[in-house]
């Protein structure tokens, strides 16, 4: 196995360049035709002619079924099967070595015989004349081991520029440059068999031969693939007139205001003012207990004068049940927990009840998330009294352990990687090779149930002389290695104890990224990267530094979640307004501001019965839970439509068919507009909760009726407007109990409460 | 719990060295019902096929019944592993569809052992017959008509002026005549004539159509086909007279070069195939389509007429093989056992027998009166796996020939030469030092064994496999 280095595939652009000198970065690098070896080798030199052809991709000769009779390898992951179909399969047929320029390839990449993907290149380019060469040379094979590629680079790594203006003639472009190096240390410009990419079209686009031309104004990235690497370099576009803008110097409270301000400068935006004490009271409360402050709670908050009143208050809701709850909840909605009476699949609501308890014990007594998810790595057990065995029955439901969709989901979940790609080829916008997927396979490939003393009951063990997973291509054994490791772990012990050990390391950043990511998101309401599960080069965060500095964060104070959500909380960003500034009205990804974000369906749930003083019962679950402590319970299979409420399918709970994180859906749709005005939630709670007839019964004034309910609602007051409006309609019947109930239904019902802002 | 674990994982263990004493008991010579498949049926099947609840009506309890089959028909076939769906069953590759269902597999022991009782005939006892049909597949010589006058050579031919080519077109055609010692190899734009005995040029036939992809003689020996084209280009097909090398008639107008080709004994039709995944059959004298076959899914890699003239057989890159009235272009059996693309075709001189070779490593001798495939050579053509290899190697049959006697030559991707005799015993294996052989031929005195390769070199052997050396000219 030739030198993998881990991490350096994607060489960032920061520190970022500074933006006065764009013209020095801009000098066009010309890149150089290599010149074509006498006898083109061809894994090197004929195998990336495909690949920039576009002959492997997956539509054309990459497709698994092959395209018109000839099949390529997708994006050239098995070069010898490739060598064998292309010389072998039909001797004489796709390479003719007595006429080479006669050769059916050739013929049909330039478009001279029939051919569905048309004209490829020409008989003057540098690919026709590597294939040729190659043919005329009689089509030979590598011998020995041919130098692959271990490492490239994309330069400039990083690009500033100013935004053209429409009137300008001559919009300014810059060539990228793609170097590979070879395991044997040469050096080789790739630019010419490269293939390049760009994640924000509206800010820069690059043409086939990798001249990029910026757009307007905004940050991106461009993405170069050979061999099987991907790498990007930032581009960072500034407004055309760039001379109006004037950073306004707001305060830091930590390290994570600075890296955000400091990115804001660079693309030319301003942070929005600090929140009002109400609006933060209500994001903090619903962010971190997943409840609305109690009438009680606000009147104590907004009497306070205390200059720290809101760390006061943050460190009481970390402290808080509602905390515990709501991360139970979102690891137990990644984790799959669902519990039902199909017993084949090992997944009973006992199974359930044991993997739920453990989760929010860990999260109730602030385990380091590292040792959280050891545990459940190292599982081992009865499904029915060994809580964190059951990773291995939840997070696949299905009768039988499959090792594949397994490993899938788990580096989906504890890594935030979507690695099956590898299953079948290469990742082709990642680093992993089918290598990686299937040493990653083997740590599972001897997980095994054993039938307990009841139905239920499944024993979850490793089997340490099961066989590792094969490869796809050869059937070679692969056995366990980790991610981009560059030998197996060691033999004989339960690979499990290793991969425990490298996965939670805190030098792991796969691990710590993604963790980081996540937590960022559930108060931010976007993680840097955007889906938070799939994290790959070609999907860079929006802000690396930030993300390191939550991941440094995390390694360096022992995983500790509640230490890390505090530090989030008490910045400044956190606590920003949602209302737009001239500068960043349009941005959603850099925290200049808060984000509006719909309540998750159980929060909502339960802000709606804490708002209404109701109460709500669920299926097959005792009276009393709260929405966020319920996990699908059901009678009969758990793998498959799992909503088991109305109300969390309406409003797009997951129903945990899936590890995906967009199976929570935060979307309005139109049966939630109609579940408020004729559904029963509302009026069946507000019927229950006997708010109003309380209050008519305590002797207060309408304006004290209303301002009650604004504050149980919204938490804040009404404005004056909205006072005037509500008094003038209370007054028509001041002890009707219909008014005040209309008055609260339509706060309920408002989009200011179905939002966290 | 880990003492739990410990008991847990300790089980299969033990029983796994049970299980390796049990089987190190020799098989008897003939694997029967009684001795060795009843057990294995019992404690595997009978559970749920068995007397008491046979599912889908298939009671494997009893020889009886178990030949019988279930509601739905037999599930062996005698001789047949490859066509009883009770195998079939045993080793199905997905899991959810392989018996016994929810548990796993049968042993590679007893599956072979299973094989080996379908293939030898479903004996039930020691002292039973076997099922197996007793056919005769011997080779049996027909009385050729004899030829007025000396056997068709060339006269004097032109030898091609063009230059030859820095690497060689491989020979991806190659026949020698039945009733001469002549070759005939494919270069690219001519066909080369040699003289078996001197393995020297005669001379060339030009081909200007691009490359000859099939070559064959009539049986007299008096006309050549040649059938090629350009890759997607153009196809056609050319006859020649031997003596004169005059070109007597071409057909076809393809848009793809022809594939697969063959002139009837009488030279009134040419059929021809090709990526158009479509056989077409031409009469010779008016150059017309006769018939067009449209059954085949894939490429039609392979075709031959009987020496007769009635059957016309065609095969394509799925495996399939049909039999056809030659006349008519109706259909009269299809050969279903290749598992991926048939690679040749050849009909034995007594046209009793049909050879087929494809990429899926299987050698097949048809009875070509009921389709039966009389003799199965799975891995006729298995190359040696070297070290630290894995996965499946390429290991098609690239190309049959039968000699005048009934015995059959092969080339295939192991790179060797092997010679069968007409009931597919295995005669010899001449392993070739360099180049993968495509093209196989056997004089027509039946001394000299020939081989074609991809890298444009024609080697001779004699019948006991001694290299006989081509002198340089």
């Amino acid at each position: 196995m030739f030198y993998r280095p881990a991490f350096l595939a994607l060489a960032f652009a920061l520190p970022l360049l500074q933006a006065a000198t764009p013209a020095a970065t801009n000098a066009p690098l010309k890149p150089k035709t290599p010149a074509i070896p006498e006898v083109p080798s061809f894994r090197r030199d004929v195998m990336p002619v495909f690949f920039r052809s576009g002959c492997n991709q997956g539509t054309c000769h990459g497709s698994a079924r092959g395209k018109d009779g000839f099949m390529l390898s997708l994006f050239g992951y098995d070069p010898k099967g490739d060598y064998y179909r292309i010389t072998q399969e039909y001797v004489g047929r796709r390479v003719n070595v007595a006429a080479p320029d006669d050769s059916l390839i050739l013929l049909k990449a330039q478009g001279k015989v029939p051919h569905t993907g048309g004209r490829l290149f020409t008989k003057d380019s540098v690919y026709y004349q590597i294939l040729l060469k190659w043919i005329e040379a009689g089509a030979p094979d590598d011998e020995g081991t041919v130098p692959v590629p271990v490492e490239i680079t994309l330069s400039p790594d990083h690009m500033v520029f100013k935004a053209p203006t429409p009137a300008q003639k001559l919009k300014p472009t810059q060539q990228m440059k793609v170097t590979a190096r070879y395991s044997d240390g040469t050096m080789r410009d790739v630019t010419d068999f490269a293939l390049f990419s760009v994640n924000n079209p509206a800010t820069a686009t690059i043409n086939k031969t990798g001249l990029l031309t910026p757009g307007g104004k905004g940050d991106g990235f461009v993405f170069a693939r050979f061999s099987r690497f991907t790498i990007g370099s930032e581009i960072i576009v500034l407004p055309p007139n760039d001379t109006t803008y004037r950073w306004t110097n707001p305060p830091a409270n930590n390290e994570f205001d600075r890296i955000v301000y400091d990115r804001l400068q660079k693309l030319r935006l301003l942070p929005s003012q600090l929140c009002d004490d109400e609006t933060f009271l209500r994001r903090a409360t619903l962010d971190l207990a997943g409840t609305l402050p109690s009438v009680a709670e606000y009147r104590a908050f907004m009497a306070d004068n205390a200059p720290n009143k809101r760390e006061k208050l943050v460190d009481r809701l970390i402290a808080s049940d509602g905390f515990t709850d709501v991360w139970t909840d979102l690891w137990s909605e990644m984790l799959r927990v669902k519990g039902g009476g199909y017993a084949p699949t090992g997944t009973d609501v006992k199974a359930a009840a044991a993997y739920h308890d453990w989760i929010r014990n860990q999260i109730a007594h602030n385990r380091p998330l590292n040792e959280f998810v050891a545990d459940q790595i190292k599982g081992t057990g009865s499904n029915l009294t060994d809580g964190p065995a059951n990773l291995y029955t939840m997070l696949v439901h299905s009768t039988k352990f499959t090792p594949k969709a397994f490993a899938s989901d788990f580096s989906q979940v504890f890594l935030g990687l979507r690695i099956q790609c590898a299953e079948c080829h290469n990742h082709p916008f990642d680093r992993w090779t089918q290598d990686d997927y299937y040493g990653w396979v083997s740590f599972f490939n001897g997980l095994k149930r054993k039938q307990g003393a009841e139905p239920r009951e499944f024993y979850i063990y490793n089997d340490p002389s099961a066989e590792p997973a094969k490869h796809l291509v050869d059937n070679r054994p692969m056995p366990a290695t980790v991610l981009g490791g560059e030998a197996p772990v060691a033999k004989g012990v339960d690979p499990r104890e290793a991969l425990a050990d490298w996965l939670t390391s805190p030098k792991n950043d796969l691990f710590t990224h993604n963790l980081a990511n996540r937590i960022w998101a559930q108060y931010m309401g976007r993680g840097l990267v955007e889906p938070v599960d799939d994290m790959r080069i070609s999907n860079p965060p929006a802000n690396k530094a930030l993300l390191d500095a939550l991941a440094a964060h995390l390694a360096s104070n022992g995983f500790n979640l509640r230490a890390l959500v505090k530090e989030i909380c008490m910045s400044r960003v956190y606590q920003l307004s949602a209302k737009p500034n001239g500068t960043n009205a349009d941005d959603t990804r850099q925290s200049s501001r808060a984000q509006l974000r719909r309540l998750r369906a159980d929060v909502l749930l339960d802000a709606i019965v804490k708002a209404t003083d109701g109460d709500r019962t669920f299926n097959l679950f005792p009276k009393g839970i709260k929405a966020i402590e319920h996990y699908p319970r059901t009678t009969g299979d758990t793998n498959g439509n799992t909503f088991t409420d109305p109300f969390f399918q309406t409003f797009g709970r997951s129903d945990r068919s899936t590890v995906s994180a967009s199976d929570t859906r935060l979307e309005p749709t139109l049966s939630q507009t109609l579940h408020f005005i004729a559904g029963d939630t509302l009026q069946d709670q507000i019927t229950k909760g006997k708010v109003v007839p309380n209050l008519l019964a305590a002797k207060i004034s309408p304006a004290e009726i209303v301002e009650e309910l604004y504050i149980r609602v919204l938490s804040r007051k009404p404005d004056a407007d909205e006072g005037k409006a509500m008094l003038a309609l209370a007054k028509q019947a001041p002890a009707d109990r219909k008014t005040y109930e209309d008055i609260f239904w339509s706060l309920i019902d408002s989009t200011e409460f179905l939002f966290n802002h | 719990m880990p003492t739990r674990i410990q008991r847990l994982v300790g089980q299969p263990l033990w029983a796994a060295v049970a299980f390796q004493a049990a089987i190190t008991v020799l098989p008897a010579a003939v694997v029967t019902y009684d001795d060795q498949i009843k057990p294995i049926f019992r404690e595997h099947c009978m559970k749920c096929h068995g007397e008491d609840e046979p599912k889908a009506g298939i009671n494997l309890g009893s020889y009886d019944t178990a030949v019988k089959g279930g509601s739905a028909g037999a599930v062996l076939v005698a001789g047949r592993a490859s066509a009883s769906i009770l195998f079939s069953a045993i080793t199905d590759e997905n899991e959810d569809k392989r018996m016994p269902l929810r548990n796993a597999p049968l042993s590679q022991a007893k599956i072979e052992l299973i094989r080996e009782w379908i293939q030898t005939g479903l004996r039930e006892t020691e002292k039973s017959a076997s099922l197996t049909a007793n056919r005769d597949i011997g080779f049996h010589p027909v009385v050729t008509t004899k030829l007025d006058g000396p056997p068709p050579m060339p006269g004097n031919l032109p030898s091609s002026t063009a230059p030859a080519p820095k690497h060689p077109f491989p020979v991806v055609a190659m026949a020698t005549s039945p009733t001469a010692p002549l070759l005939a190899i494919a270069r690219y734009g001519h066909v080369e004539l040699d003289d078996v005995n001197t393995r020297q040029p005669l001379g060339d036939l030009p081909f200007p159509e691009g490359q000859p992809n099939v070559i064959r003689f009539t049986p007299d020996g008096r006309v050549l086909m040649v059938a090629g084209g350009k890759p997607v280009q153009s196809g056609s097909v050319v006859l020649y007279d031997v003596r004169t090398g005059n070109r007597l008639t071409k057909v076809g107008d393809e848009l793809d070069a022809v594939l697969s080709a063959d002139v009837s004994p009488d030279q009134k039709l040419i059929a021809l195939g090709g990526s158009g995944k479509s056989v077409k059959v031409y009469n010779t004298d008016d150059g017309k389509l006769r018939y067009k076959l449209t059954r085949h899914t894939d490429w039609i890699t392979a075709l031959a007429f009987s020496p007769d003239g009635k059957t016309l057989a065609t095969a394509d890159r799925a495996g399939a093989i049909h039999l056809w009235d030659a006349q008519a272009g109706a259909i009269l059996l299809t050969l279903a056992e290749h598992k991926a693309s048939v690679r040749t075709l050849a009909w034995r001189a007594d046209g009793k027998m049909l050879a087929s070779g494809g990429e899926d490593g299987v050698l097949i001798w048809w009875d070509t009166s009921d389709g039966w495939p009389a003799v199965i050579k799975n891995n006729a053509h298995q190359p040696k796996r070297s070290e630290g290899v894995f996965g499946n190697l390429p290991n098609g049959v690239l190309s049959v020939a039968f000699g005048p006697n009934g015995d059959l030559l092969s080339v295939g991707r192991d790179r060797q030469l092997r010679l069968w005799n007409p009931t597919g015993g295995a005669i010899r294996a001449i392993p070739l030092d360099a180049g993968l052989p495509i093209q196989a031929a056997i004089s027509n005195d039946g001394k000299t064994l020939v081989a074609g390769d991809a890298g444009g070199q024609v080697r001779f052997w004699d019948a006991k496999g001694a290299p006989l050396v081509v002198a340089k000219p």
